[in-house]
């Protein structure tokens, strides 16, 4: 049965909006809480190294052009030499980054807290929503889609001849959930803790960074090509020149 | 460095803030956040708010940030106490802060007392080894004291952990050009064109000190980079067009037998004779007699 449903007036009053409310509200109490729980972290030297490193060794491969082939070759080696070059990692020393996590207790602390700040809160806004807000269609997509999606966007709803586009509340909260970043960003200002898909994404590639981009960085050394554009110069810079004369 | 519109918008504060009217908080922000160093004009105006009790309270939380800003002016024209008054307020408000204890530091450097704070910095960076601006003070200080090989030492140290502040490598290469070392300070401004290839500043720089160095391979080198230099500036850069003229006449020197290269270089050593007459004409007309002799003779001499 395709036929068009009318959605009282009132579910938007009493469910879409309060259920975005809630939530902006929500984001803001956990971006203050995140800045007092903020512990003043020392960073670490070596990370610190490696980093301003990498940096390096990326304007080198930039700007490799500029730099006469000499000066070029050797910071090259400086880099890549097998003995000491600075972004050789030595095999034994690739540790295992996940161990050393765990056995730092500060990081393990630290990583607590932020996991805490971030799953608590949406555990509690999530068990509220389908407290309250199920069992009834709660807004329609304005797009038709598959049968496919029943499941998990009309979790409340036990008919299963009502079309796809009318949605359960949850279907709401998680477009909150995700779409309210933009607006944290313009109320917060650039630093806010709303960031849960970008923290999502960084714990899958963790502290595993520096080894693998050093590896990346030296690759990329090793292949590039020193073609050294100064003499160029010379005829643009004759050409600029007689510009000015005419 | 300072971009071209934040330097018309600093000037035209300045220019309005000296001549009476209001946006003096404006003018102190953007000072602070270009790290500009007016320390006499930040002092007189930052004083003027500070000491005017309800402008100070409508400055709210900020107020701490001008002090620290005042403190820091007030060091470097010497008016210590002004400084010590700051610095004091400071602490009172923020009794732990180890920001507060750097101006502390800066405070005794400043009147002198160099092995005290060169005994705070250390106890800092003890406690923080990764804290960039006390290892930068500890080389300004050890440069002010004259100790020029000390400097270098802890330059380097600081660069070994931080080498991407490229601030850091053009003091070392300014150094070591004062030092007279120049090829080291050819590897420092290499390292400054490697991070920023569009900064004219960079490749005349290191044009100059290969000049400096001599020998054919460089002058030829240095030659480039002038070219390069004038591409860059749109051949608006007085130095670099004379760069080529001397370079031209060097190479001609060293190298007598070689026809191919003059035959290109001699195109580009007239252009850029002619830039600089016209150049001489529009701006210092009464030197131009001087301009011509110099020019003649380095091309008698090619």
């Amino acid at each position: 049965m395709a036929a068009d449903l009318v959605l009282d007036t009132a579910i938007r009053d009493w469910v879409l909006i309060p259920l975005s409310v809630v939530m902006v509200l929500i984001g803001v109490l956990r971006y203050f809480v995140s800045k007092l729980m903020r512990s003043n972290q020392v960073p670490d030297a070596k990370i610190v190294k490696e980093g301003q490193l990498i940096i390096r060794a990326r304007n080198l491969r930039a700007a490799a052009n500029f730099i006469p082939p000499k000066s070029f070759r050797a910071r090259r080696l400086y880099y890549n030499n097998e003995e000491n070059g600075l972004l050789i990692v030595p095999k034994g020393q690739a540790q295992n980054p996940q161990a050393q996590m765990f056995s730092d207790p500060n990081m393990a602390m630290d990583m607590m807290k932020k996991n805490l700040s971030m799953i608590i809160p949406q555990t509690l806004t999530f068990a509220w929503v389908n407290f309250f807000f199920s069992g009834f269609v709660a807004a329609k997509i304005p797009f038709p889609l598959t049968q496919r999606f029943r499941s998990m966007l009309q979790n409340g709803i036990d008919l299963s001849t009502v079309d796809v586009s009318y949605v359960s509340s949850r279907s709401w909260y998680f477009l909150n959930l995700f779409g309210l970043r933009g607006l944290f960003s313009l109320i917060l200002g650039e630093e806010n803790a709303m960031d849960d898909t970008q923290k999502m994404m960084q714990m899958s590639g963790f502290g595993f960074d520096p080894s693998k981009s050093l590896g990346a960085e030296k690759d990329s050394l090793d292949i590039l090509q020193h073609d050294w554009a100064l003499p160029k110069f010379e005829h643009r810079a004759e050409a600029v020149l007689r510009e000015l004369a005419r | 460095m300072v971009s071209k519109t934040e330097e018309t918008q600093l000037n035209r504060l300045e220019n309005q803030v000296d001549n009476g009217g209001g946006g003096a908080w404006e003018y102190l922000c953007l000072v602070r956040k270009l790290k500009v160093r007016r320390s006499e004009k930040v002092l007189k105006y930052g004083l003027s708010i500070l000491n005017d009790l309800k402008k100070r309270s409508s400055l709210g939380s900020e107020e701490w940030t001008l002090y620290e800003q005042v403190a820091i002016a007030a060091m470097d024209c010497q008016s210590l106490d002004v400084a010590k008054d700051c610095i004091r307020l400071l602490r009172k408000a923020f009794p732990e802060s180890k920001r507060v204890g750097r101006l502390e530091a800066m405070l005794l450097e400043a009147k002198g007392s160099w092995a005290e704070a060169e005994k705070a910095y250390s106890s800092f960076l003890e406690e923080n080894p990764l804290d960039q601006v006390i290892h930068k003070r500890r080389v300004a200080m050890a440069k002010a004291q004259g100790n020029i090989s000390g400097a270098i030492e802890w330059l380097n140290k600081y660069l070994e952990i931080f080498m991407a502040d490229h601030d850091a490598w053009r003091e070392l290469a300014e150094i070591y050009v004062s030092l007279q070392m120049y090829k080291q300070a050819v590897f420092c401004y290499e390292e400054l064109i490697l991070s920023q290839p569009t900064v004219p500043l960079h490749h005349l720089a290191y044009a100059d000190v290969l000049y400096t160095l001599g020998g054919l391979e460089n002058l030829q080198t240095a030659k480039k980079y002038y070219a390069s230099v004038i591409d860059l500036t749109g051949g608006k850069n007085t130095r670099a067009l004379f760069g080529i003229n001397l370079c031209t006449s060097a190479i001609g020197q060293l190298a007598k037998g070689r026809n191919k290269e003059d035959k290109e270089s001699l195109e580009l050593q007239s252009l850029a004779a002619t830039a600089l007459e016209k150049d001489y004409k529009q701006r210092a007309p009464e030197k131009l007699s001087l301009l011509t002799t110099a020019l003649k003779s380095l091309k008698v001499s090619s």
